[in-house]
């Protein structure tokens, strides 16, 4: 009996080393036997996605900040505000720089010094949706027209890279912009625009902006990317899942459900039906995302009542 | 960056009062001669701020911790042992290599603390004392750090916090590393300063430091030091990293219980 049981022992542990084995060696043949069940190497269902989870106010020296895990994959997202004088062809706009930073502590591929290939294709990809999906109006960053406005600096730090990249840090993005607290601002003797500190009481020049202090969030845009296999499409596929599959698309919609971006960056040829099932997905996703950002900010402004 | 290139950015020119001078003059006698003074954060002047310490933040590394001492924020990441990127020869030690960057937003001012190789100098030269090099010969353990938040003390928090995340990816080592630093005002000496006390200290001192081996990995001493306070801040920060360490064995127990 106790023989059996050593036995059933050893072939558990010579079991899961062979299991990790055939993975490492064949991980397409590994996916593949999975996809036949309907299920993938993390015990997802092929259409499901990660959990997700947002944290605002993640940085305390911020205007605006999150935090946001989808699986293993974190985004961190900063907004800092500085004053500035609007462009000639805008002069009552303000204006929004982003840039997506991936440091060498997420990814065994990044190496210091020389910038992931993948990061400044996000970061076009973010600034491109913020901008047409019409969430942010500019010009409620204006101070003084053609005078002074804000320019907002947005900074998305990928902490873990575990795949679906552009999706967490479009999430972390929209959920910084949600959390986004302009301060206030004072016009000096000189005609200079300048922040005043927390104590409104001790402002002895006149606010600018004393009743805008946060944006008006309209049109938000969530996002899905997909991988595609064969006839499997996979929601939120990990880093492992991208390294295997070489096809995917990401959706973008907003709140109306409408398509504010789709991408496919090469891959095999696709059919309609299955960009259609994706759209499909991706509306299922938003509403979930919209569900749990929501109730984020919620609970920060309980937080910011007590 | 897509900002505007006609864009400029500038901030309000202060005027620097003669009130303003006095009252700085006076802040900085205060400092360093009363012998008393509550700090900004409650602290008395031998206590450390509350120690958060965490391993396995970043899945896609071999090991990884995350820290956080009041306002400072780190966390850090190794990679291997994996082979050398750099064509080398053989060598029959393994190679340690470091890197040390702040986030945009770390500080308060946009883009500060961009200048950080002399803290990756640093923080190889604490940690290649109690890695077992001989241990990976030809291959390279990467140790990748990133400052969330600056909020004072960073160099020694980082340290410790790679010296947890070395532990985590199973890296031998002779001991862990842990690290404290003492700001000196006048006759005074506190320990793990914010940087608003950074800012006005008339000295600083810190140390890297092996616990179990009583042995210092790094010592480095800037501003005006007497040979007696040198003497009490040093053993004030040995005593300090002990602490720590405990701390730091701790959190490496939790972890091995839950991967069980």
């Amino acid at each position: 009996m106790a023989a059996e049981a050593q036995a059933t022992a050893a072939g558990g542990l010579a079991g899961e080393m062979e299991v990790e084995a055939y993975r490492r060696l064949f991980p397409l043949a590994f996916l593949e036997r999975h996809l036949r069940e309907s299920v993938r190497p993390d015990a997802r269902r092929p259409a499901e996605a990660r959990p997700t989870t947002v944290a605002l106010a993640a940085v305390s020296s911020a205007h605006g900040s999150a935090l946001v895990r989808l699986g293993d994959t974190a985004m961190l997202a900063s907004i800092k505000l500085e004053v500035m004088s609007p462009s000639g062809e805008a002069p009552d706009e303000g204006s929004i720089a982003v840039e997506f930073h991936m440091p060498p502590i997420c990814s065994p591929l990044v190496r210091p010094g020389r910038p992931a290939e993948v990061a400044p294709v996000i970061s076009k990809n973010l600034e491109d949706i913020l901008m047409s999906s019409g969430m942010l109006n500019l010009k409620e960053l204006c101070l003084i027209s053609g005078k002074a406005s804000w320019l907002a600096y947005l900074d998305v730090y990928c902490l873990n890279a575990d795949g679906s990249l552009f999706d967490a840090a479009l999430i972390s993005a929209v959920a910084a912009f949600t959390h986004l607290e302009i301060p206030l601002v004072s016009v000096g003797d000189d005609g200079r625009v300048f922040t005043v500190g927390g104590n409104e009481g001790k402002a002895k020049y006149e606010l600018v902006n004393r009743e805008k202090r946060k944006l008006t969030i309209t049109n938000v845009p969530f996002s899905l990317t997909c991988a595609l296999h064969k006839d499997n499409v996979l929601a939120d596929p990990t880093a492992e899942e991208e390294s295997i599959i070489e096809t995917s698309v990401t959706i973008v919609l907003d709140s109306s459900d409408q398509i504010v971006s789709i991408q496919k960056p090469g891959g095999a040829v696709t059919s309609m039906t299955t960009i259609k099932e994706c759209i499909s997905l991706a509306k299922d996703r938003r509403r979930k995302l919209r569900e749990i950002l929501m109730d984020n900010v919620e609970a920060m402004e309980v937080d910011q009542t007590d | 960056m897509s900002a505007a290139a006609t864009a400029g950015t500038y901030s309000p020119a202060s005027a620097a009062g003669e009130k303003r001078r006095e009252r700085k003059e006076e802040l900085r006698r205060h400092l360093a001669e009363d012998a008393d003074w509550p700090r900004a954060d409650g602290r008395s002047f031998h206590d450390c701020r509350p120690a958060f310490m965490q391993t396995g933040p970043t899945t896609a590394a071999s090991g990884s911790a995350y820290a956080e001492f009041g306002k400072t924020k780190v966390i850090v990441s190794v990679f291997g042992p994996r082979e050398s990127k750099k064509a080398m020869l053989y060598s029959d030690t393994g190679r340690l290599n470091c890197n040390v960057s702040y986030t945009t937003f770390a500080t308060p001012i946009r883009g500060q603390g961009t200048d950080n190789k002399e803290y990756s100098a640093m923080l190889h030269k604490a940690l290649e004392g109690a890695v077992m090099l001989h241990t990976f010969p030809k291959t390279t353990v990467d140790v990748f750090a990133l400052v969330l938040e600056s909020g004072g003390s960073d160099l020694p928090i980082i340290i410790s916090c790679a010296s947890l995340a070395l532990a985590d990816a199973g890296i031998m080592m002779y001991d862990l590393v842990t690290s404290v630093s003492v700001s000196c005002f006048g006759k005074n000496i506190i320990i793990d300063p914010t940087s608003d006390e950074e800012a006005w200290q008339d000295g600083s001192l810190m140390v890297a430091y092996m616990p179990a081996r009583k042995e210092i990995t790094q010592l480095t001493l800037t501003g005006e030091w007497s040979d007696g306070k040198i003497t009490n801040a040093v053993e004030l920060c040995m005593d300090a990293c002990s602490k720590l360490c405990d701390i730091l064995r701790e959190r490496l127990k939790d972890a091995s219980s839950l991967a069980e």
